[in-house]
């Protein structure tokens, strides 16, 4: 079946900011479709706000727009292009819910736009569950029972029917936001009123809980002829009840019998059939009675999703490519498999291992939902983890303690109260280490499955790891081989045997003990593969899987991934990595990859010329080296986990590419830093570290408050707060004991109230510098610059600093001796230029300032690593203040998932992706970057407000203006008497411990359009809580910083004008 | 869950190479050895008789994972003469899969990189092989080469071995469908399933049957089944009696009995390299351009320039376009080399079984 005829242009959405839920699966997704269709010769338009992905690089598209996923934009975008098709399957949910809002608002009638791989009836009948159901009915599948609910009240009747435990799924969610299990009425109802809220449509489905049963899902791709092939089945280790984003699962399924098996198969092809998806990916979710066998249909998704992405990379098959080929046109059987190279792709992937995943979370980010009574951790159907590891072994243990030492993440050990038993009573993020603990006491199964029921053989499996763990007592070549062949890691061994992870690797050395690389193939060894995607185990001889060297063989270079996504290191990184692989194989070097994120572009088994699926950690880094022997290694592109794996690699005797150990050292070393910086006009805000209180007492004396403090050694800004005063200093130390002690210090820093905050990214060769671009942050300093908003070129930045700023990076970089990348977080107060931080390689920025500036930053980095010189380079082609649009970046934020968590912004940073907003001036581009961001601009209502003093002179002038543009004000009582004073028409509410109805009530009541409140000090912070979080639980927008308030009323402005226009990046970045 | 204590143990090839690893049970045996790419369905394979005295590897790594029911067998015993596999669970069920393999005298050998071995056989190509218990890897080359010579020289006839003497009857849910006669090759027990839904009564026939005894019986169609082997292992007298059958009544084969039905017709098969087994192969349907993913065993195929004109090739392997189906409408024959009958595997070509026994209302 060949291409569709007359088709000539499609459009394809990304799916925006990264939130909870929708990740980096969808820019790995976009990339490959974007890919597949620009090889077709078809010219692809692609859509996309989030600048970190690889997808909105110009050249992977014919053009890209960096536009807001909204229909007016969206409409103008189609208006200007006129594609003849869109295709809504590749960008998550946010591309289908656009795609129905598109197709409602008449555009793509009146264009004579036609949807490609799944029309809006599909989708329709997807997503509404009533419609689902009714469709489930048709073909005699079963499903939990359940109802439809609108109103709150109706909710309650339903509630009668059924019986608890209750399972909320709000309708068109994604990640299942807003949803979640109740065991009460009181909980029921709590829980209703959000998930209401939370469903775009105000539609709820309350279902009977199957809490407890085995869940799987299959993924499925299906073609306009009907073929149907099941990609990859999936088995949850934790029970029914925890988001399949959240639960620990392995592939192929392990523990249904064939015929099970082929009716969940039947059954799925029954139901895509019915459901009408002519053709692509979808995944179906079931669960099994583990009693009875009985099996329910759960939900299903008719578009590529996240556990596409990991089926993908489990099993070789790239589902989102094909999906992408069958979607104009191909039949299965026309598109070759590319592993093999000799076989369709009409056929279902064979696998000779297996496969794991483990989520990543951030609850530590999120201390405060303890506050409602409910465990840090808990985990329920609504997801809540951040990022995810995959990793591949020939048996479950292997490869389950592979994913395991990819978490990078300590051993999790227990402080709290609460007794292993409770622990395990409920499903949370460290579930897992519990039950090694009671397998470790002597719990038998039995008493474990009752308690977590977690099937029986994945407890057997875990009691035999404890098994193979407690009988290495000595480190001869068989119990040795035993742990390997478990995946069981050095460090882990070593703990076991009390010897340090080195005396390990030695000893594994002495006996030659290496893991074999054995390849991702898609047929279990049944036909003859090229494709280098490897994976490493100890189940096989590494002699029998020699390298195939050939003389005409270039040198090699190993590029190290970031691991899995986590708040503060993402999908910037992977972008870094891609890019720079792409630009290192165009100066003719082979390039093998090593990470341990399902989820990237990186780990696409086309992209560098070998991938390694392992864990980033020293010992599976070094044994890929060992295997390959690599003439060099690039660790500044993969964030701090490839930063962090460079000294033990180049100890190894591997030669790292760029700056050296001894600049990453400088760096990282304050003492050393401070001194350099003071050789330049470069100023260091005054510091000390202090062991305890005594000491942190002394230090404030001698610093002055405010001042910032943190513990040593920490990530993303972990622990990292804003000191006021000796009360609030009192009160730190005592809730930092865990991470604060003599010999890790907590570093204190004299903090530069409301200086402004830049970014500077730039790179230098040997002879040359480069400077990116430097980022004027849109809030004030205290806000970790991954949380605040940045604009480039800068609006408020004197001219002369910013030259002086970027002479000064130049001369820092030269004298640090960068090779490649460097990021300076700068503070200008007074004019005077503070250096807060320098990070040596890639960063979070980089990704942005590439889509504004066009300079090709990470082509320069490796230009500069593989040592080219200024002749070569022409730096001085690459001006950034050149550019001609405004870019600002937006920030999207996972609070609506976490209850209890407060809003407030602080040095601690909590986001969890961006988005940017392209404009030919400031306000257009702040504008765009915060629709993409999920913000909301009412255009008419009543504003509340409640400042802290020291803001109200600065925003009395934003209300003024407010009331002239039509707005409504309201205030508690002291902010109402200071607008008055102003001879402000002010609505006075009173405060939330001023009696009923208070401010909270007003806001839940659906009187407020949108809400600023600023605060400071933990006490103020504590009181005026309420207020932010009933913003969050009712979609009310909430700012809380005064910067941020003058940039939403510029946004507001624009907003209420209706002017706006879209256009593409250029073709491609500066030329290079 | 039953545990069972293992010793080191080697599996031999006939082409020299040698694999040590942990065995279970304390018997050696020798067989042809060929590996299933299917993930699950350790049970139906190692009862299905076309794997009669075959060593069977699974490429998958984690085996007997649900444990094992009689009710899902695909003949009264256990077929295998040895089972080899990355990991091996004893989990139950009815019983476990290691208990009653042990219980049967088969030899399991685990622990050992099975996917080297497979990709010996893909490249070398199917070969005999033996299970056995040894001090060092080079007694256990020279007892396992004896072993498989042994092997090798007895009768290989094993379709005929298999075949169930007589003729069985069996009551099908139709009251008013069709009688069917179904030769007995080496015949998997779905099959006969799924014809008893579908039908009136079904005769297990031994495939030695005369014609003249089947058409006494007077069946509406008759099928031939799967089975073991080496199709050319058929001996010409039963190629002849079925040879008198053709356009009587209409028949259908399934693998084995795809095979033995082409060279009824004068057509000739070849040995596969290594064979199609596993439950993942696209089929074409030449006809209709319908595409099924199918459930497969057989290490022979049938030669497309071998059929006379007036059969039609209506099946397609679309990984190395082998023969998967033909048809001769003239005589009313249907021949089919993949198993619409699955145990294990996807089903997706079951209609094409069913669809056979409606048309013989």
């Amino acid at each position: 079946m060949p291409r569709i005829e007359n088709l000539k242009k499609v459009m394809i959405f990304g799916s925006g900011p990264i939130v909870i839920g929708q990740a980096c699966e969808f820019d790995y997704s976009g990339t490959q479709a974007c890919k597949a269709l620009m090889k077709e010769g078809l010219e692809v338009i692609l859509v996309n706000s989030n600048p970190a992905t690889i997808m909105t690089d110009p050249e992977i598209a014919t053009r890209v727009y960096v536009e807001p996923l909204k229909v007016p934009f969206v409409s103008r975008i189609l208006e200007q292009e006129r594609p003849d098709a869109i295709i809504p399957t590749l960008g998550g949910q946010t591309a289908l819910n656009l795609a129905l809002d598109l197709d409602r608002s008449g555009i793509l009638n009146e264009l004579g736009i036609s949807f490609l791989g799944a029309d809006p009836a599909t989708i329709r009948s997807a997503e509404d569950r009533e419609a689902f159901c009714h469709i489930l009915d048709s073909v005699g599948a079963r499903y939990p029972k359940s109802q439809m609910v609108r109103t709150f009240e109706q909710g309650l009747e339903v509630a009668e029917i059924l019986s608890y435990p209750l399972i909320l799924r709000p309708n068109y969610t994604l990640g299942g936001g807003g949803g979640g299990i109740a065991y009460s009425l009181e909980e029921y109802k709590t829980k209703l009123v959000t998930a209401l809220q939370e469903s775009p449509t105000s539609e709820v489905l309350v279902e009977q809980s199957v809490a407890g049963w085995k869940e799987f899902e299959l993924e499925v791709m299906r073609d306009r002829r009907g073929t149907f092939v099941v990609i990859c089945s999936i088995e949850n280790v934790d029970p029914c009840g925890v988001h399949t984003g959240d639960s620990i699962t392995v592939a192929p399924q392990q523990t249904l019998t064939d015929c099970q098996y082929q009716e969940m198969r039947d059954e799925a092809k029954k139901i895509i059939n019915a459901v009408g998806l002519t053709c692509g990916g979808a995944n179906i979710q079931f669960v099994v009675d583990p009693v009875t066998g009985e099996r329910l249909v759960i939900e299903m998704n008719p578009r590529v999703s996240r556990s596409s992405a990991l089926a993908s990379k489990a099993t070789g098959f790239p589902i989102a490519k094909i999906a992408a080929l069958l979607a104009v046109g191909y039949g299965l059987d026309e598109i070759q498999n590319d592993i093999t190279g000799t076989t369709p792709s009409c056929y279902e992937p064979a696998l000779d291992y297996v496969v794991t995943k483990i989520p990543r979370f951030n609850f530590e980010k999120f201390p405060e939902v303890n506050k409602l009574g409910v465990p840090n951790d808990l985990l329920s159907t609504q997801m809540k983890s951040i990022g995810e590891v995959m990793a591949i072994g020939r048996t479950f243990k292997e490869s389950f303690m592979k994913a395991l030492n990819s978490m990078e993440q300590k051993d999790l050990s227990y402080e709290g109260r609460s007794s292993l038993e409770e622990r395990l009573s409920y499903p949370n993020s460290r579930r897992i280490h519990w039950i090694f603990e009671a397998l470790q006491e002597g719990w038998t199964i039995e008493r474990l499955n009752l308690l977590t029921q977690i099937d029986v053989w994945f407890l057997e499996q875990f009691a035999d790891l404890v098994q193979i763990e407690e009988n290495l007592t000595q480190l001869d070549r068989n119990s040795l081989l035993r742990a390997k062949r478990a995946g069981i890691s050095d460090a882990r061994i070593a703990r076991k045997t009390s010897l340090s992870e080195e005396e390990v690797w030695k000893r594994r050395r002495e006996l030659d003990l290496h893991p074999a690389f054995l390849k991702v193939d898609t047929c279990a060894g049944e036909f003859a593969s090229e494709t280098p995607y490897f994976y490493s185990t100890y189940w096989g001889d590494p002699k029998d899987y020699l390298r195939r060297s050939t003389s005409s063989e270039r040198d090699r270079v190993v590029v190290l991934g970031s691991g899995p996504n986590r708040i503060g290191q993402g999908i910037e990184f992977d972008y870094g990595c891609v890019r720079g692989v792409k630009a290192l194989q165009r100066r003719n070097w082979v390039v093998a990859m090593i990470n341990s994120n399902p989820e990237t572009v990186s780990t696409d088994y086309d992209t560098a010329n070998e991938l390694y699926f392992e864990p980033l950690t020293l010992e599976c880094c070094r044994e890929v080296f060992h295997h390959i022997g690599p003439k060099g290694f690039v660790a500044q592109l993969g964030g701090q986990t490839a930063i962090n794996l460079a000294g033990g690699l180049v100890d190894s005797g591997y030669s790292m590419l760029g700056s050296s150990l001894e600049t990453i050292d400088l760096a990282e070393d304050r003492a050393r830093f401070a001194k350099i910086c003071r050789e330049f006009d470069f100023k260091i805000p005054p510091s000390g570290f202090a062991g305890d209180l005594t000491e942190a007492l002394k230090v404030a004396q001698q610093i002055g408050y405010p001042l910032l403090c943190r513990p040593s050694y920490v990530l993303g800004g972990r622990r990292m707060e804003i000191i006021e005063n000796q009360d609030e200093l009192e009160g730190y130390f005592q809730r930092s004991s865990d991470e604060v002690s003599s010999d890790r210090p907590a570093l204190m820093d004299f903090f530069l109230e409301g200086a402004l905050e830049v970014d500077v990214d730039l790179v230098r060769g040997k002879d040359w510098v480069v400077v990116g671009g430097v980022v004027e942050h849109i809030e004030a300093a205290g806000v970790h610059s991954g949380d605040s908003m940045g604009v480039l070129p800068p609006q408020r930045l004197k001219d002369e600093t910013c030259v002086k700023i970027e002479e000064l990076s130049s001369q820092l970089a030269d004298r640090m001796n960068i090779i490649g990348h460097l990021n300076l977080q700068l503070a200008i107060k007074d004019d005077q230029i503070f250096v807060l931080e320098a990070n040596p390689r890639s960063s979070r920025s980089v990704p942005f300032v590439v889509k504004s500036t066009l300079i090709p930053l990470v082509d320069l980095a490796v230009d500069a690593m593989l040592g080219l010189d200024r002749i070569k380079v022409q730096p001085e082609r690459y001006q950034w203040k050149e550019m001609t649009s405004v870019c600002v970046k937006g920030v999207v934020f996972p609070f609506n998932k976490f209850p209890g968590a407060d809003i407030v912004l602080g040095p601690e940073m909590k986001s969890t992706g961006e988005s940017m907003g392209r404009g030919k001036d400031y306000a257009e581009a702040l504008l765009k970057a915060l629709l993409s961001s999920q913000m909301t601009l009412p255009l008419k209502g009543e504003v509340f407000f409640s400042l802290r003093d020291k803001d109200k002179d600065a925003l009395v002038e934003v209300a003024k203006e407010l009331v002239t543009m039509g707005y409504a004000l309201s205030a508690t009582p002291g902010t109402a008497q200071f607008f008055g004073d102003h001879s402000l028409p002010c609505i006075i509410v009173r405060k939330v411990h001023q009696g009923r109805p208070n401010c909270v009530d007003r806001i839940r009541s659906g009187k407020v359009d949108f809400v600023i409140n600023t605060t400071s000090g933990r006490l103020a912070q504590e009181a005026s809580f309420s207020i932010r979080r009933s913003c969050i639980d009712y979609r009310v927008p909430c700012i809380t910083e005064s910067d941020a308030v003058l940039a939403f009323l510029v946004a507001l402005k624009k907003h209420r004008s209706g002017e706006f226009e879209v256009s593409p990046l250029p073709a491609r970045l500066m030329n290079h | 869950m039953p545990k069972f204590e293992s010793q080191e143990g080697y599996l031999v090839l006939e082409s020299g190479e040698i694999f040590c690893g942990q065995l279970f049970g304390d018997f050696e045996r020798a067989g042809e050895v060929v590996f299933n790419t299917s993930h699950s369905g350790y049970e139906e394979m190692g009862t299905d008789p076309s794997y009669f005295g075959q060593i069977l590897v699974a490429t998958a790594p984690m085996q007997g994972n649900y444990g094992v029911d009689r009710e899902v067998w695909e003949s009264g015993g256990i077929k295998i003469s040895g089972f080899v596999s990355l990991e091996i669970q004893n989990t139950e069920r009815e019983s476990g899969w290691l208990t009653r393999l042990l219980e049967n005298q088969v030899p399991v050998v685990t622990g050992f990189d099975t996917r080297r071995l497979v990709l010996h056989l893909r490249e070398k190509g199917t070969t005999w092989g033996a299970i056995v218990k040894a001090e060092n890897s080079k007694m256990a080359s020279s007892q396992g080469r004896q072993m498989i010579r042994e092997g090798k020289s007895l009768p290989q006839d094993w379709m005929v071995q298999v075949s169930a003497p007589g003729r069985t009857s069996f009551t099908g849910n139709i009251p008013k469908g069709p009688r069917v006669a179904l030769i007995d090759f080496g015949c998997k027990s779905n099959i006969r399933r799924i014809i008893e839904r579908s039908s009136s009564e079904v005769a297990l026939f031994n495939c030695k049957t005369s014609a003249v005894e089947i058409q006494a019986w007077e069946p509406d169609g008759i099928i031939l089944s799967s089975g073991p082997g080496d199709p050319t292992q058929v001996s010409n007298d039963v190629l002849g009696e079925l040879r008198t059958l053709l356009g009587w009544r209409p028949i259908f084969g399934i693998c084995m009995g795809h095979q033995v039905l082409c060279r009824v017709a004068g057509g000739r098969t070849f040995k596969l390299k290594f064979g199609h087994r596993g439950g993942n192969h696209p089929v074409k349907d030449q006809r209709t351009g319908e595409i099924y993913v199918t459930s497969q065993n057989h290490g022979y195929a049938v030669e497309p320039d071998s059929l006379p004109k007036e059969i039609v090739v209506t099946h397609t392997n679309l990984n190395d376009q082998t023969v998967e189906g033909v048809e001769w409408s003239a005589r009313k024959c249907w021949g089919i080399q993949f198993h619409p009958e699955s145990h294990p595997g996807p089903r997706d070509a079951e209609k094409l079984l069913v669809e056979f026994l409606e048309r013989l209302r």
